[in-house]
């Protein structure tokens, strides 16, 4: 019933396991599943982690990843590096979330939320009742924000994403993001202070 | 919602804050929030000695404290999907090869070919056993109406030591394999070096691997 989660291993083995992204991403386009391998495996984690905070639920999270890993693949070969693959990925993947979160039944209702994030927290056994508690009332403060904002403040608080990043990510410009993080902050800030 | 009066302290420069944004306020030590909490939660520690010694500023930063617990096991968040995750997307990225053009090889018989994927991926790996060498792109035309290809590659290249002879060395041993591993009759090899690279470490020693398999030295 309690599965023990562990780290990602990287595979042993798999060729241009030690490489940057630029380069494997360019063998990549030239139909190199190996390096695509490579790629998916070193930015699975951190994107998995995105998708979870923009759409709350692990499976869609899951999907969300799969489709913007799948889609990545076939637009490689016109993928000019303009930007790096790391935030071309992210980019993809904000995307994907959007689309998803548009297209899915309305939001459930608060508390159901809070269950589900307090179920899923199996996962976490260092975990205290208390920290999850926390957890979930983020979740879903993060849930309420305006959806430039809630992207804003994951791109910099789960991601460590850089203004600049960010601002590549949702093409807006440095000054815009900050004001959304400042933004994002303030919601936050209110809606956790039961827990200072 | 304006801030909170006009600034009472205008100690600092007013374009060193940067416009202010919707709902931000201007602490006692004349900072605005934003300002403080973007010191506080993105700035290089030390960057700035004012909010390092500034209790306004600290305090301020101290607000964030719940929200940045919350973001830490948000964080920490295991992702027990994620092995699942990464075998469906390659079942579907290898469903979806691209193999590119069908090239001669120059065996004997009725005119053997490989694909350009395949074929491309002998070639980087021949030239990444060049220490200080990784290939990047490999394209390969055929040339005129017999078995001569022709081969375009890009290399990350290490600088210690000059690039000329690093080329050639890649150029000789992509030839080799070409004509070795594959029975291709590669008339040019064209390489362009395109990214600077540190060297690799010296590699830890590794058991015997037999010829012609992977050998998972991964460059």
């Amino acid at each position: 019933m309690f599965e023990r989660t562990v780290p990602t291993p990287p595979e042993p083995g798999l060729p241009g396991r030690d490489l940057p992204d630029g380069l494997l991403a360019a063998r990549a386009a030239e139909g190199d599943e190996d390096s695509f391998a490579v790629l998916v495996q070193r930015h699975g984690r951190p994107l998995l982690a995105l998708a979870r905070c923009m759409l709350g639920d692990p499976q869609d999270a899951e999907e969300a990843v799969q489709d913007a890993f799948v889609s990545a693949w076939r637009r490689l070969p016109e993928y000019r590096h303009g930007a790096e693959f790391r935030t071309w990925m992210h980019r993809i993947t904000v995307n994907r979330c959007l689309t998803m979160r548009r297209h899915r039944p309305p939001p459930l209702p608060l508390d159901a939320v809070a269950e589900r994030a307090a179920k899923d927290a199996w996962s976490q056994p260092a975990r205290s009742a208390e920290q999850d508690a926390a957890t979930a009332a983020l979740s879903r403060a993060l849930d309420g924000l305006d959806a430039g904002q809630r992207i804003c403040w994951i791109l910099r608080e789960v991601q460590g994403l850089s203004y600049k990043e960010i601002s590549h990510v949702t093409r807006s410009s440095e000054q815009t993001v900050r004001g959304r993080l400042f933004r994002a902050r303030r919601s936050l800030q209110e809606a956790m202070s039961p827990w200072r | 919602m304006a801030l909170d009066g006009p600034r009472t302290r205008p100690s600092e420069p007013p374009a060193a804050d940067g416009p202010p944004f919707e709902g931000d306020q201007v602490l006692s030590c004349g900072r605005l929030l934003s300002r403080a909490w973007e010191q506080a939660r993105d700035a290089v520690p030390a960057a700035d000695p004012h909010a390092l010694s500034c209790p306004h500023c600290r305090e301020a930063a101290e607000g964030l404290a719940a929200v940045s617990a919350a973001a830490r096991a948000l964080r920490a968040e295991t992702a027990p999907g994620l092995l699942a995750l990464a075998a469906r997307v390659m079942d579907i990225v290898r469903a979806e090869v691209r193999r590119g053009r069908l090239l001669p090889l120059s065996g004997p018989g009725r005119k053997p070919r490989i694909a350009e994927s395949a074929a491309a991926k002998v070639l980087r790996r021949a030239a990444d056993t060049v220490p200080g060498a990784w290939a990047a792109t490999c394209r390969l035309v055929p040339v005129g109406a017999g078995t001569g290809v022709r081969v375009t590659m890009t290399l990350a290249a290490a600088l210690d030591q000059p690039l000329p002879e690093r080329v050639r060395q890649v150029r000789r041993t992509v030839l080799h394999s070409a004509g070795q591993d594959l029975g291709m009759a590669v008339t040019a090899v064209d390489i362009a070096v395109v990214d600077v690279l540190e060297p690799e470490p010296e590699p830890e020693p590794e058991p015997f691997r037999r010829p012609g398999l992977p050998d998972g030295r991964g460059t």
